[in-house]
């Protein structure tokens, strides 16, 4: 019989309706895998076979390809059938998520957008696991070994650190772009442009956008200004970047701001470049002055809150703290003003850069020290833009359940679970070179403009993170004991951790390509592991996983930070997590939750001093808790059901998810366990005296 | 009233507090046993049922102490009410012996007491309860007591070089307004006079359980107003 016998409508994906054609079965065969044109007629005859004997009257093109994959799966040619594949999503899902909001990242809104971005994540993270990645990496990403993250934008490197001098040098000057600006004259152009250019990062990158010393690199641009006007530019910084939501799906750019009181070292005898992109004659040393009054200026902003007292939630102010902090004039006052922000609104990032050697943040506050080749860039800041490729974590608990209280089983575990990370650092580097390859005239254009001689992206000296989550976890279950339970526990935690450090050492080497230790914000992957592994390693995983099971509010506890819910003395939490942060090159942090407490920011400028001095901690960072009103628009301090000042009940929590702060209504089930255990410190911070007393 | 001729018992021990010592990182000792009765006291075991309460052995305290040095100089010694204690000296003694500065804090009822800890050295900042005005005492402490003591202990500080700060716990419902001005009054010309919201948490007289705080707008007025009156 032929084809068109069949009296029967073709639904097209080019949205229109067709006839029946058999051959098209036997183009797309053939132009989409490598079988051979016999089979291919063989298949469509038996598809059109099928369909003819349903008496069906229309069908759609997906259902057909769908039966096909079926014909190939009988004739065993399951290659064909993989490189035949249709990637979406059923009906069903679609509806759902057009109209309920995506938990899986808070920091993603609810509309039209954010569900676009929602659906092309869902499509793209498909064909990362099936064509990027290897089936065995894919295949551990899936069960739970491993977790590879933003795997929706594989076509992107993973984050990234800017240097504020490319613009002030270069203008706004993209590839594609329909109008090309020339370097700032004045501050606002530049604070414009600053934020243009984030946004396009934005949708050249999977998450942070970071900056470098901006209040230094703005302090030639500021020169004579009033405080009234430096005041203002201050509050057009922070609300252009906290209500950019109208960029990449709706989402707030996730940008950090990395400031300094003082002018750090490897910046003292940068020549400076001002309006116009021209060299002021000056070095960035002689602008400490207006450096210091930008920075101050911006905590005021912070301080203020949003138009209904609220913290910002982006840009995230980092506050680097290096030897020279504490000899540079003015500094404790400087520290108590941005105490008094961290105790009021907890915006204040203390990142703690100790001893003579130079570091730098980059994104995830990935810092390291600067090398020769760094310290040259140093004295051409524009030069300073660093990425990481990739983020992969490793599911520590899921090791020990596996190794079964054997030590050499744990770490041989351990060592094949990296080596996968690693594989898939690899394979989604290659990925991405393809993709770069295409230069101006390929998808990632903008990473490979040269406006200084070198691709924008550094690709050479890229990174690629391996994250660690639940190493309390798996201390736990290795030794019975939970890292804040005995020195035992913490120092087999510490070993694992080593064990990690080593092989990134290692493999650095031997394969040229830097890896590096992060700790995993993991807003959604403790939630995953834990559910994966409470499901295949019952009934003990249920003794381990944190959180509350009957509600599947689970998790486990992020990277290598103690249990969020024990009641631990702020000094021993920030001593004992601060051992892990000397090898742990991104991202380490301890957070010190406040509730609904508010400490003097003198107490606070104690603790803070105390920590540089006393421990190896990195970061630390302060997080209160608010209620916002939606009816009055005002915001009080702790989560409450109802608003302290009108009575509503149309209210909304905001507090840190992990490393920013956000609407509690949108966090995942995980988390929202984790929130309920967390120890808010109330014993120190507040007269309640509760526990001391028994 | 009577000292009590004892060794004070230990009844909390708190390693790091962020409030209690203002501008520092303290640690808090807590004494059991006190001879007000105020009904929205919230301490309420340690004032009235001390003996129930564990005690913290001193070796203890000091071996905590002594690991949190680099980070802790400063204890605050606090109630209950710690100069009831006769060996109260003994215990301060031994703090300043490790080289830790102490904070007393007292509802002022034995001025003599206050006098022969400053001559001795053994305190480096005073902290003063003051409940309400002075002539309604009875009302604001629960017990009857010599309203001169109270003022005495208030002019000690006053005159004394010894940094020290006076609190008064302002309750919706027992003061008014006009209570807290009138103590403002007779602190006038002191720096430091604290006005501390009352909270509704385990309170000796548990009728006061039910009491809402004071909006917290309100109370920021009367502050405001209280530190023009301190420094006009």
């Amino acid at each position: 019989m032929e084809t068109t016998d069949i009296n029967l409508f073709v639904r097209t994906s080019e949205e229109t309706i067709s006839d029946w054609n058999r051959e098209k079965i036997v183009e797309a065969l053939l132009k989409e895998t490598t079988i051979d044109e016999p089979t291919a007629e063989e298949i469509s005859r038996e598809v059109e076979s099928i369909i003819r004997k349903s008496g069906i009257k229309f069908i759609t093109a997906p259902l057909i390809r769908e039966i096909v994959n079926a014909k190939l799966i009988e004739k065993g040619l399951e290659n064909e059938r993989k490189m035949h594949t249709r990637l979406g999503m059923p009906i069903y899902d679609v509806g759902n998520l057009i109209l309920h909001p995506n938990k899986e990242n808070a920091n993603v809104p609810h509309g039209p957008e954010a569900t676009n971005l929602t659906l092309a994540e869902r499509i793209k993270k498909e064909y990362a696991l099936l064509a990027v990645f290897s089936q065995e990496v894919s295949d551990a990403h899936m069960n739970g070994d491993i977790h590879i993250h933003d795997l929706g934008f594989v076509d992107r490197p993973y984050c990234s650190g800017q240097s504020v001098e490319y613009i002030k040098k270069f203008g706004l000057n993209f590839p594609h772009t329909l109008s090309m600006a020339k370097p700032a004259r004045h501050p606002e152009v530049l604070l414009a442009h600053l934020v243009k250019f984030s946004a396009a990062l934005q949708s050249n990158f999977a998450g942070a956008i970071g900056w470098d010393a901006v209040n230094i690199f703005f302090a030639p641009y500021i020169v004579g200004m009033s405080d009234k006007d430096l005041k203002q530019l201050a509050q057009m910084l922070v609300f252009e970047f906290s209500q950019q939501a109208v960029a990449r799906g709706g989402q707030a750019i996730f940008s950090d701001l990395n400031l300094y009181w003082e002018i750090p070292k490897h910046f003292e005898n940068t020549p400076a470049i001002g309006p116009g992109g021209e060299y002021t004659g000056k070095t960035y040393a002689e602008y400490e002055k207006e450096a210091q009054r930008f920075v101050w200026k911006l905590f005021e902003v912070y301080k203020e809150g949003d138009g209904s007292g609220r913290p910002f939630f982006f840009p995230k102010p980092i506050v680097h703290i290096t030897e020279k902090f504490f000899k540079t004039d003015g500094h404790m006052d400087f520290l108590y003003h941005i105490c008094d922000v961290a105790a009021d609104k907890g915006n204040t990032y203390f990142v703690f850069d100790r001893g003579e050697t130079t570091k730098i943040s980059e994104c995830c506050r990935l810092s390291f020290k600067l090398e020769r080749r760094d310290l040259e860039d140093a004295k051409r800041p524009w030069r300073m833009r660093y990425c990481a490729l990739q983020n992969v974590s490793i599911n520590l608990p899921r090791i020990a359940y596996l190794a079964r209280k054997d030590d050499a089983k744990l770490f041989n575990l351990l060592t094949e679970r990296f080596l996968l990370a690693v594989r898939a650092h690899k394979e989604k580097r290659a990925f991405l070179e393809r993709l770069l390859s295409l230069g101006e005239n390929g998808p990632l254009a903008l990473l490979t403009m040269r406006r200084d001689g070198m691709p924008y992206l550094r690709f050479d000296i890229a990174s690629h993170l391996i994250g660690m989550v639940g190493l309390n976890e798996m201390v736990q279950i290795h030794l019975g004991e939970q890292l804040h339970e005995s020195k035992r526990a913490l120092k087999f935690g510490l070993k694992v951790i080593a064990h990690m450090k080593l092989l990134a050492d290692r493999i650095s080497r031997e394969e040229g390509m830097r890896i590096v230790l992060e700790q995993t914000p993991a807003e959604s992957t403790s939630y995953r592991f834990a559910r994966l592994d409470l499901r295949d390693f019952s009934p003990f995983s249920g003794k381990i996983v944190k959180g509350n099971i009957a509600e599947g509010k689970v998790y486990y506890t992020n990277s290598t930070h103690l249990n969020v819910g024990v009641r631990i003395n702020p000094i021993e939490r920030v001593t004992s997590e601060g051992i892990f942060h000397p090898l742990i090159e991104g991202g380490s942090i301890s957070h010190i939750w406040l509730g609904e407490s508010r400490p003097s920011k003198e107490a606070i400028a104690d603790f803070v001093v105390k920590t540089f001095k006393y421990t190896t901690s990195d970061q630390i960072a302060f997080s209160p808790e608010f209620t916002t009103c939606n009816s009055c628009f005002k915001t009080s301090r702790g989560l409450k059901k109802k608003c302290d000042y009108c009575g509503s009940e149309d209210v909304d929590g905001i507090t840190r998810i992990t490393g920013y702060f956000t609407k509690i209504s949108s966090w995942n089930k995980g988390k929202l366990g984790e929130l309920v255990d967390r120890y808010r410190n109330e014993d120190f911070f507040t007269y309640s005296k509760k526990a001391a007393i028994r | 009233m009577r000292l009590k001729v004892d060794k004070p018992q230990i009844k909390g021990f708190l390693e790091t507090s962020f409030v209690d010592w203002q501008g520092h990182m303290s640690s808090v000792i807590f004494l059991g046993g006190c001879n007000f009765r105020c009904p929205f006291c919230h301490n309420r075991d340690l004032v009235l049922f001390p003996e129930t309460l564990e005690s913290v052995p001193l070796k203890y305290v000091l071996d905590r102490l002594k690991k949190f040095r680099a980070w802790i100089e400063r204890v605050v010694v606090s109630g209950g009410e710690p100069t009831i204690h006769s060996g109260l000296e003994e215990l301060l003694r031994m703090l300043k012996k490790h080289g830790l500065k102490v904070k007393l804090d007292t509802n002022g009822s034995f001025p003599e007491r206050i006098r022969s800890l400053m001559e001795e050295g053994l305190v480096d900042f005073i902290s003063m309860d003051v409940k309400g005005p002075i002539e309604r005492y009875e009302k604001w402490c629960g017990v009857r007591i010599e309203k001169e003591r109270i003022l005495e202990s208030i002019m000690l500080l006053k005159g004394s070089g010894i940094e020290h700060e006076f609190r008064m716990t302002f309750v919706p419902s027992l003061h008014s307004e006009e209570d807290v001005y009138e103590v403002a009054y007779l602190l006038r010309g002191s720096k430091n006079f604290t006005i501390q919201e009352f909270r509704p948490v385990n309170t000796l007289d548990p009728s006061f359980m039910s009491l809402s705080p004071y909006p917290r707008e309100k109370l920021e007025r009367i502050r405001k107003k209280t530190k023009e009156i301190l420094f006009c």
